[in-house]
């Protein structure tokens, strides 16, 4: 799966997780949103486990600043449960 | 996500921007029933929206100040919890003010005097103890009474903890159980070991429930987990990355118990539930299939499934709860099968109000509530048919509502899901500690007896019916002559139609037998039919259930069968075995009865064949354990 590709999937999560539309960039973090609070943060988690079927290992997410951090770690999961 | 939901996003959406009221109950109907964490969260995120643009209910709210304290972390469930007392259509409506304890720091809060806990003034302390607390600290081969002794007293000590948080507060006393593990670990000898995490968790639990006092209610965690599945309401990686207690979508089961608990602390169960008829309590329209025509009892799968759920409905009653009726259909036809079927297991002596009519069912109902001097708050409504639960959704709101789905094997299930006939503490109700010292009893009393088999069968207490065959069970006959196999001395097969035609010839007698015990209803159960030709009677078919084997219906039958030759006048009462590959257990039942060998014979074609006869004026009357009633015979 392209960047590009992971992007898109992380927009429809974010469009079917908040309600006012968030436009989805490698700098965005939860400060920059209001809706974002700790519910919907591990709300997105989730979406993006189940819609790309992965699952991120203990504290990894944590360790995530951005969005962009986000997608690095969602790229190094598809990547690893491709092989 | 969104297509998963309950309901669709799109129409909550809409019902907000058009601040429409109906927005609130389908929020609370998709709360109730909602099983995921995203789901919840999504719903959760439509309710804080409408508050912050000021849309609300037109009820007015009371506050209910809840604290959570726990060996975990309480987010999200807090957030969840808030979401399923606020959404709650249940009672009045709540705005909840939450109080979230630190992780692991609930007994230091419960135990200091002046905690934030006490300062928050809670009116309901929900407790979710440390599972890694409840652990045993001996080795697995303690001693049973040292392993047990800690449980009872890991328990105890919980709620002591309770109670002191309950006197300090003033509040309302919620704790959780626990959880089983889901782990292989010890392996089979898990069971065998009250060291054991699963066996003391167990243990831990048992005690935590049958000693908690009526103040204190128990959230059984354990039942909510065993029911969900232990391994799916675990999440290691959401315990270590932030002290999650269980899986997040059984996060979302929790909540909707605390909820339904908080609730029940307010409002009592509700007291009347009001039925349907037809497609309801049997299968088909008895206006127009008839008596005969409805599906009801043990001649087909369906019938049995609506006597399952009146059975059901019967045990509701005996807890108190009343029963009413609440039908399109003329009084006199909708009254027959609670009066004449046999099948039925309610009857009219069930209901406090029967209302049969063409008048609106939203009428009905409130007639009904006049009636019984109760407010419609505490009915619930059952119906099959959309279209009536919409009318009554929109003119008796306060009404809850159950729609039945296309199957009636899911009936009980649907009605129980709605959880509206839970009480708190049942012991409080006298009703229902009548009917609980009446079963010990019975059990107690068979438990004495079982050694001997006559007192047996007299602690049973059974009822027999012996009636003539009549037309609305010819069904049910032809299914039991067509279907036995073991308990069948002749295995002559018969149609619907030839089973009518033998009611209608004067040359035969057939009878049936109904069994009961206190135990329950075993219903239509033997099947004989007799020709008699002069001074001789001859017994065509003879079967029987196998499940009421050696409880002296047999001999009720032959008492029977001798008490109808004498007085047809008959000196001869014949009756033949005839031997297939599966009826060897009824073999040697005629010389058990009293009668003798005639011939035997043995042509190839019928090997084995044994024809009895036995002397109707020189036999001797068999008393048995059962009470028996003839009709119309």
């Amino acid at each position: 799966m392209s960047r590009e590709q992971i992007f898109e999937a992380l927009q429809s999560v974010f469009d079917d997780v908040f309600q006012e539309p968030v436009k989805v960039s490698p700098e965005l973090s939860a400060n920059d949103v209001d809706e974002w609070d700790s519910i919907t943060h591990i709300n997105v988690v989730v979406a993006i486990e189940q819609r790309l079927g992965i699952r991120f290992r203990v504290g990894e997410v944590e360790a995530t600043r951005n969005v962009g951090d986000f997608a690095d770690l969602i790229q190094r999961r598809l990547a690893e449960s491709a092989r | 996500m969104s297509a998963s939901l309950p309901v669709d996003s799109q129409s909550l959406k809409r019902l907000l921007a058009e601040r429409d009221p109906e927005f609130f109950a389908t929020l609370a109907r998709a709360t109730a029933s909602c099983g995921s964490f995203s789901e919840m969260v999504a719903l959760s995120t439509f309710r804080k929206r409408a508050a912050k643009l000021g849309f609300q209910p037109a009820s007015a709210a009371t506050t209910l100040r809840l604290a959570m304290v726990g060996g975990c972390s309480l987010f999200p469930l807090g957030d969840l919890v808030q979401h399923c007392l606020e959404t709650s259509a249940h009672g009045p409506r709540r705005r909840v003010e939450l109080f979230t304890g630190a992780y692991d720091n609930y007994v230091s809060e419960i135990m200091t005097p002046d905690s934030s806990l006490y300062e928050f003034k809670p009116d309901l302390i929900f407790v979710i103890p440390s599972e890694r607390q409840c652990k045993y600290s001996g080795t697995l081969f303690d001693s049973r009474d040292q392993q047990e002794a800690q449980a009872r007293k890991t328990a105890a000590d919980l709620l002591a903890l309770c109670r002191m948080a309950q006197e300090r507060s003033g509040a309302e006393l919620l704790m959780a159980n626990f959880r089983l593990p889901a782990e292989f670990d010890p392996g089979p000898y898990r069971g065998k070991s009250a060291a054991s995490d699963w066996t003391f968790r167990k243990l831990v639990n048992l005690e935590l429930g049958l000693s908690a006092p009526s103040s204190i209610q128990i959230c059984d965690i354990e039942f909510l987990s065993s029911r969900y599945g232990t391994l799916l309401s675990s999440d290691h990686r959401g315990w270590f990355e932030s002290k999650q207690p269980y899986a997040l979508d059984f996060q979302v089961l929790v909540a909707r118990e605390v909820s339904h608990i908080a609730g029940r602390l307010r409002g009592g169960p509700k007291k009347v539930v009001v039925l349907d008829l037809d497609n309801t309590l049997w299968g088909g329209v008895v206006g127009d299939d008839g008596l005969d025509g409805i599906e009801i009892g043990d001649t087909s799968p369906r019938g049995e499934a609506f006597k399952a759920f009146q059975a059901y409905l019967k045990s509701l009653g005996e807890r108190g709860i009343l029963l009413a009726v609440c039908s399109k259909n003329d009084h006199a036809r909708a009254v027959e099968p609670f009066e004449r079927h046999p099948e039925m297991v309610l009857r009219m002596k069930d209901f406090a109000s029967f209302q049969a009519n063409w008048e609106p069912k939203s009428e009905n109902l409130r007639r009904i509530a006049s009636e019984l001097n109760l407010g419609l708050d505490s009915f619930v409504f059952v119906d099959d048919n959309p279209a009536e639960i919409e009318i009554v959704r929109q003119f008796v709101p306060e009404v809850e509502t159950v729609l039945l789905g296309p199957d009636p094997s899911e009936y009980v299930r649907e009605l129980q899901d709605g959880r509206y006939f839970e009480a708190l503490n049942i012991t409080r109700e006298d009703a229902e500690r009548v009917t609980q010292y009446q079963v010990e009893a019975q059990r107690e009393q068979l438990l004495a007896s079982s050694t001997d088999m006559p007192s047996y069968l007299r602690s049973l207490g059974m009822t027999a019916v012996i009636t003539g065959f009549q037309s609305v069970d010819v069904p049910r006959i032809a299914q039991l002559i067509n279907k036995s196999n073991q308990f069948n001395l002749t295995t002559r097969r018969r149609t619907e139609l030839e089973v009518r035609s033998v009611i209608a010839d004067p040359a035969y007698r057939g009878f049936t037998v109904r069994l009961s015990d206190r135990f329950g209803d075993h219903g239509l159960i033997s099947v004989v039919i007799c020709r008699i030709g002069g001074e001789c009677m001859e017994v065509d078919t003879w079967l029987m259930s196998c499940r009421v084997l050696k409880r002296q219906v047999e001999e009720e039958v032959v008492n029977e069968m001798v008490r109808i030759a004498l007085e047809s006048g008959c000196t001869r009462l014949t009756g033949r075995y005839i031997p297939t590959a599966k009826n060897e257990m009824v073999s040697d039942l005629y010389p058990r009865m009293g009668f003798r060998v005639v011939s035997r014979t043995g042509t190839p074609a019928s090997e084995g064949e044994v024809e009895y006869a036995l002397v109707p004026g020189d036999y001797q009357k068999v008393e048995t354990a059962i009470a028996v009633t003839l009709k119309s015979l």
